[in-house]
């Protein structure tokens, strides 16, 4: 913010607002990296452990959501200030969604780890590892206030959806190579499904932070590279 | 296997464009000096037909001011004098042979303290119609009944017309300098921080009062109250230190200011 408030009280509570986002986001960042994590590892305990922290989440938006209702009673705010609380109100229910996909990629690892392993998928990782990026970049520009690096959020997430229909394809052959594979590879397509909308909420948020700087939404469509919606299968030597 | 991908079709959607509105009242490069200090700096906007424009702006900034140029109420105090146009209707009001009594009567205007006459309910209306008109009984009773309902004071006061006007509340006082406004069917009705003195609910029923006369009337208001100029106009501007920093609509004005200063101020900081 480049001035003050006159009421500096108001100061105080617009950075405690700032702080429990980011406080947020940065749970939500490091579940996703234990699910994936846990995953990897075949670690039960640790996504057990995931599980059971999307609680903590679940009370952060708690506690934002009851500071910005507080905020627009009391504070009545205008311009950027009311950008800025709506936001923090909607920024909230992204990152708590963020919260719930990472709890269920854990859960299905809980359930993956009851099939012997299938081929490595390497792809999983990847892109979680890139998810992550785009959830840390997301809360930089939160912070900082940096509407350009949030529409760079915005359009990376392309990269994401396009591994995401890479990985869909891979497994789709595993499956049909061996149905045995069936049960594990489902497991992986949700995880996989589950990371890529983490993507999608990351970038939400990144349009939020060009609101609240800029009073309004990123013109345009925003690039997608997920195919999968329209992937059409056909069995080998079959009609398409 | 085969892949295939289909590409989204995203249908147009048609935005249904709205009338643009019409000024009624054209400030053009408008300044004003008390005595040699100037508090007007060539301001320069427009107040739409049937719309309410909120002035915004620290005390001093000129709003006030502005407001008494606009029905050259000014013109009672020596060595004030306004320069520029400000065109009504096609005319300049602030040429030097316009009708100041007509003048009055077609741009109205309530103050922030109520101002009622020493005079019964009743009188209080009748005496503003007498001095434009000359009319029979009936029809000044007709008047008087329909000023008073267009101020939404009719069924509060119906019973005791004949009663002072000084024993009304607040509040109602305030309805009654509305209806003595009206009374005289003026075209524009100026605002000069009608709510400040009043509760809560008195300010409501104003409030809902200027959203209803601005089916008929053109309306100015002037106000230090942020959230009451955001509820109640349609156009809002900003002034500060005798300049117009920024008009546009309410709107945007309030959600996405264009300029630094406007921001700074609606929103309480340091500027």
């Amino acid at each position: 913010m480049p001035t003050q408030h006159i009421v500096q009280s108001f100061d105080d509570e617009l950075r405690r607002l700032a702080t429990l986002i980011v406080q947020m986001g940065g749970q939500a960042e490091s579940q996703l990296a234990n699910a994936v994590e846990a995953m990897v590892k075949r670690d039960s305990d640790l996504a057990n452990q995931v599980v059971q922290n999307d609680a903590k989440i679940d009370a952060l938006r708690n506690q934002v959501d009851d500071l910005a209702i507080e905020l627009l009673a009391r504070r009545q705010p205008l311009a950027n200030d009311l950008r800025v609380i709506v936001s923090a109100l909607r920024i909230s229910s992204e990152i708590e969604r963020i919260g719930d996909y990472a709890a269920n990629v854990a859960k299905r690892s809980v359930a993956l780890n009851q099939s012997p392993l299938v081929r490595p998928v390497h792809a999983i990782p990847r892109m979680a590892a890139l998810v992550q990026a785009l959830i840390k970049d997301t809360l930089d520009a939160y912070i900082t206030g940096d509407a350009a690096k949030a529409n760079a959020v915005w359009t990376r997430d392309e990269e994401v959806d396009e591994l995401y229909t890479s990985l869909f394809r891979e497994l789709l052959t595993y499956m049909m190579e061996d149905p045995r594979s069936i049960t594990p590879c489902t497991h992986l397509l949700f995880i996989a499904k589950n990371i890529e909308r983490i993507g999608d909420h990351a970038t939400n948020i990144a349009e939020l932070i060009h609101y609240t700087v800029k009073g309004q939404m990123p013109s345009g469509e925003r690039p997608k590279g997920d195919a999968t919606a329209y992937a059409v299968l056909s069995a080998p030597g079959g009609k398409p | 296997m085969n892949l295939q991908t289909a590409d989204s079709v995203m249908a147009d959607q048609a935005v249904p464009a709205c009338d643009p509105p019409t000024p009624k009242v054209s400030i053009e490069n408008l300044a004003f000096y008390y005595g040699d200090a100037r508090a007007l700096k060539g301001i320069s906007l427009p107040l739409y037909e049937r719309k309410v424009t909120a002035f915004i702006g620290p005390s001093g900034c000129g709003k006030s001011t502005l407001l008494r140029v606009l029905n050259r109420i000014y013109e009672m105090y020596p060595k004030q004098r306004a320069e520029g146009r400000v065109i009504v209707d096609g005319e300049n009001i602030l040429d030097p042979r316009q009708d100041l009594n007509l003048l009055r009567a077609k741009i109205g205007m309530v103050f922030q303290k109520p101002t009622p006459f020493p005079m019964s309910v009743y009188e209080n209306i009748a005496f503003g119609i007498r001095l434009y008109e000359r009319i029979g009984k009936d029809e000044m009773d007709h008047r008087v009944e329909d000023a008073l309902r267009r101020a939404a004071l009719w069924n509060e006061v119906k019973d005791k017309l004949n009663s002072s006007g000084l024993g009304l509340s607040g509040g109602q006082q305030q309805r009654l300098c509305i209806a003595r406004t009206v009374a005289v069917r003026p075209e524009v009705i100026l605002f000069d921080e009608p709510c400040s003195a009043l509760d809560p609910i008195s300010t409501a029923k104003i409030e809902e009062l200027i959203d209803e006369l601005k089916d008929d009337y053109t309306i100015a208001i002037v106000t230090h109250n942020m959230q009451q100029a955001a509820r109640t106009s349609d156009f809002t501007a900003f002034m500060y230190l005798g300049e117009l920093i920024e008009f546009g609509e309410t709107r945007q004005i309030f959600t996405h200011p264009g300029k630094q200063q406007t921001q700074d101020y609606i929103t309480g900081r340091f500027g």
